[in-house]
């Protein structure tokens, strides 16, 4: 059972943005919302100054699934936090409590009414039909469902973001970890936010909602 | 006896304002969270992949696993 996570390589991010642009573009995400952002940190120091592109990371036990007062939050069997705009308030407690920001709220209304939340879907849509034009307006593309991975991994110039099964993408990053230290060059072993979102190594690995247990889903 | 009354009205009143507050059984089907479809079931929109079955769980993660080396450039540069 492949285990989506994302990697971000701090060692290779370039701060181009274009993980930004085809996510934007892509799911056709809305003006004053950007499910994935890079931020950079130790601005102008040399050596210092890294970049990390940064959206949901679809945590193991994600924060924003256990403080959301309407539970509209789920988990699919390939570890993808989703969540269901039918029954989202647009509370704001899940923007509270992501340890990475990634729930984005559109402000369209008089006095900072909110919109229904949105994130990053690892393009993977949401309780719609796979593919459908009610989909894609909600939640955007579902890459998955077509074979693909998400398109801001796959688009990156340097690889920097990496995308998939947890298994292989952290295969794919050891191997780039053993040649830097070969090279006797930042090594880098640590990856941003992955301790935070998935837990230490050994952690259990996630409980999908069953359809079943979903209150209020027909069997 | 006219306390009674006035106690009684109250009552009725009160319970009157909460069913007001009560969700009608229709309503609160639409706000139940519907389960989704598994990826590895295909999307029917003609942006599908080629080289697996949809259905098929396990040639899915085959073809996932196989388009994620395409982030690997030591897979392809020799």
């Amino acid at each position: 059972m492949a285990r989506m996570k994302f990697i971000c390589d701090t060692e290779r991010c370039i701060e181009c943005n274009g993980c930004v642009t085809a996510c934007k573009n892509d799911n056709e995400v809305p003006w004053g919302v950007n499910r994935r952002r890079v931020v950079t940190v130790n601005d102008g120091i040399v050596g210092k100054e890294k970049s990390i592109s940064v959206a949901c990371m679809h945590c193991s036990d994600a924060p924003c699934m256990a403080v959301c007062p309407v539970d509209c939050f789920y988990r699919t069997d390939e570890g993808v936090v989703l969540h269901d705009k039918d029954i989202c308030i647009g509370c704001g407690y899940c923007s509270f409590a992501c340890p990475f920001g990634a729930p984005q709220f559109l402000s369209t209304g008089a006095f900072g009414v909110r919109s229904k939340m949105d994130k990053c879907t690892f393009c993977s849509g949401g309780p719609e039909a796979n593919g459908s034009v009610a989909e894609f307006e909600k939640y955007g593309r579902n890459r998955l469902a077509e074979g693909k991975l998400p398109l801001c991994a796959e688009m990156c110039s340097t690889k920097a973001l990496i995308g998939g099964d947890g298994d292989v993408i952290s295969s794919i990053y050891a191997k780039r970890v053993s040649v830097r230290e070969s090279n006797g060059r930042y090594p880098s072993k640590d990856i941003f936010g992955w301790s935070t979102a998935y837990g230490p190594s050994g952690s259990p690995a996630p409980t999908p909602t069953p359809a079943n247990k979903i209150p209020g889903a027909k069997s | 006896m006219r306390f009674n009354l006035k106690t009684i009205g109250l009552c009725l009143a009160a319970g009157t304002m909460l069913v007001a507050c009560s969700e009608p059984p229709e309503i609160a089907a639409k706000a139940a969270k519907r389960p989704d479809v598994a990826p590895y079931m295909g999307a029917d929109n003609g942006f599908m992949t080629k080289g697996w079955k949809p259905g098929e769980q396990v040639s899915w993660t085959e073809a996932i696993n196989k388009r994620n080396q395409g982030q690997t450039e030591y897979s392809r540069v020799k």
